[in-house]
């Protein structure tokens, strides 16, 4: 018992440097947002006072609505069609043999690791050719193609958990594929669909480069691009605003992703090192 | 006879989707870079690799390629020599270690071009609260331009880029480490073992496989790293923080070059799938071990 609070102090303060670096920004973020204007360009740390209409200033002066309406319809696009694309690839590759099926888990692993930063240009021309720079569905399209390599592979760690006995039996009982897949796969999977559909959603919400290529009106910012655009080449920054903004913008993602991060390490573990 | 063709009809999407967004501006690239272009980017005779030999002669791409090494190098050595204690510590039972958990990965959590914006405040020369931080601990006297010059500026960003680093590879030792079992250590501590020994003969040569994918891993991505340079000096003051990734886009969206910067993009493309190919390696020799 002694010797686990000894850890306990050790640990602690070993890891102090790191965890108060760590949260330095967050700390910086939130006092900022809620610090009356004309305090937030001198240097102090702690507020006056807790000026929470900070929030819906800003929520007005920044066209926050419509950048979040923005970010969620882009993400949505991308998260359902890439779902709906990936489930049953991963279904073929997870329960059937066929041949080509290690050159496709390769290709699937290597473009995962391609960045859309080293394609940008290629991209930016493929939509100006067919005139849909500026628009929010094309860029939920492009976000879509490229988590799908990710959503299969993650998918496919998870389909291969599943044990087969269970279809086995649904077989044996007469039932056909289809009626298996829909009765007994499907209801197993939704868990591993619903985290895989999170974190493509995470993915797509936080992109930058793609979207500062593509969307060149406010109209059709989304978050990282409004937060981006309220700081880059300004004169008088409203720091305040821009801190409220990232705030609003990074929260309920975060929050998300920490409750989830676990399952995605496991996913990729299970991909990678099985 | 459906079954033989239902696993290749079951794929198809995925692989075409993939495929076009990679090999379609892939061929683009191509064309442009060996093609003349004019600013609209029309293709007009092919140009002798001029674009590449361009590059070649271009001091600014010279900087940056020197850079993105430094870079690359600087934050995924940085991350890891981190991270193996951290991982280590958080691998130890002790009281509050869910929520050292949580805290240590929350930079993860959150977007880069986020965290770049509140660094770029934090980091900002008058009203910064870094500087008003550092001074309050007494470890300054004066307010310091971070971001003003190249020999503040590119020091910060890489220990932001280790920072935002530091989860995923936390993350993934801690894996390492819980597949390595208890009675190692314990009938090493019976034999006498040094906590450094055990680290040198136990720890280290059992976390070697997850090293070697967390390197490669980190490498890809910091390679391709944007948000963070981009949004707090956008390569400047005078290009001095440029990497290829942030040069790549002045080329193509600020100064028009397409042609050059076409060849940046396949440059890149081109080194990326050589870490790739290490990381499939490494990734498929795990899977048949």
């Amino acid at each position: 018992m002694r010797s686990k609070l000894k850890r306990t102090i050790i640990a602690w303060l070993l890891l102090a440097p790191l965890i108060a670096v760590t949260i330095f920004p967050f700390a910086v973020m939130f006092l900022t947002a809620v610090k009356p204007r004309q305090e937030v360009l001198s240097p102090t740390w702690w507020p006056s006072e807790f000026r929470w209409s900070n929030f819906s200033d800003m929520w007005v002066a920044t066209g926050f609505g419509q950048a979040l309406l923005n970010s969620l319809y882009v993400s949505v696009i991308a998260t359902v069609g890439a779902i709906l694309i990936s489930v049953p690839a991963a279904y073929a590759m997870s329960r059937f043999r066929f041949a080509g099926y290690g050159a496709l888990r390769q290709f699937l692993l290597i473009s995962q690791m391609i960045s859309p930063i080293v394609l940008v240009l290629g991209l930016f021309r493929l939509m100006a050719a067919w005139g849909l720079v500026e628009s929010t569905t094309a860029l939920g399209f492009i976000y879509m193609a490229f988590n799908v390599a990710f959503t299969v592979w993650m998918l496919q760690s998870y389909f291969d958990t599943i044990p087969r006995d269970l279809e086995e039996a649904a077989w044996m009982e007469g039932a056909g594929r289809w009626l298996t897949l829909r009765k007994v796969f499907l209801p197993l999977c939704l868990p591993a669909i619903a985290v895989t559909a999170i974190f493509t959603f995470i993915n797509a919400w936080n992109e930058f480069v793609v979207a500062l290529t593509m969307l060149r009106s406010q109209e059709s910012y989304t978050l990282p691009i409004q937060v981006f655009s309220l700081v880059a080449g300004r004169y008088t920054i409203e720091w305040h605003h821009v801190m409220a903004a990232t705030l609003l913008a990074t929260l309920p993602v975060a929050v998300l992703f920490i409750w989830l991060q676990r399952y995605l390490v496991r996913g990729l573990a299970l991909g990678a090192v099985k | 006879m459906q079954n033989r063709f239902l696993p290749y009809l079951l794929t198809l999407p995925s692989l075409l989707l993939a495929a076009v967004v990679i090999f379609w501006p892939v061929w683009d690239l191509i064309q442009i870079s060996t093609h003349d272009v004019n600013r609209f980017g029309q293709l007009r005779e092919l140009n002798d690799f001029a674009n590449f030999s361009a590059l070649a002669a271009d001091p600014d791409f010279i900087a940056a390629l020197w850079r993105t090494g430094q870079w690359t190098v600087l934050v995924v050595g940085g991350a890891l020599l981190l991270s193996i204690p951290v991982a280590m510590i958080l691998n130890t039972d002790f009281y509050g270690r869910g929520i050292a958990r949580v805290i240590i990965m929350l930079p993860w959590a959150v977007s880069l071009t986020m965290t770049a914006v509140v660094w770029r405040w934090a980091l900002s020369g008058e009203s910064g609260m870094l500087n008003s931080a550092l001074i309050g601990l007494g470890l300054i006297d004066h307010n310091i331009q971070w971001l003003a010059s190249a020999e503040t500026a590119f020091p910060m960003q890489v220990l932001i880029g280790i920072l935002v680093t530091v989860p995923f590879t936390t993350t993934i030792f801690l894996g390492g480490l819980s597949s390595i079992p208890d009675d190692l250590y314990e009938a090493a501590a019976l034999e006498g073992a040094t906590p450094l020994q055990q680290f040198r003969e136990i720890t280290f040569p059992l976390l070697k496989p997850f090293i070697n994918i967390a390197i490669v891993l980190n490498t890809i991505y910091v390679f391709n790293s944007f948000p963070i340079i981009w949004v707090m000096t956008q390569g400047g003051p005078a290009n001095s923080t440029d990497i290829l990734v942030t040069h790549l886009y002045k080329l193509a969206f600020r100064i028009g070059k397409l042609g050059e910067a076409s060849a940046v993009s396949l440059v890149m493309f081109a080194i990326l799938l050589v870490f790739t190919m290490i990381y499939v390696r490494l990734a498929m020799r795990e899977q048949r071990a």
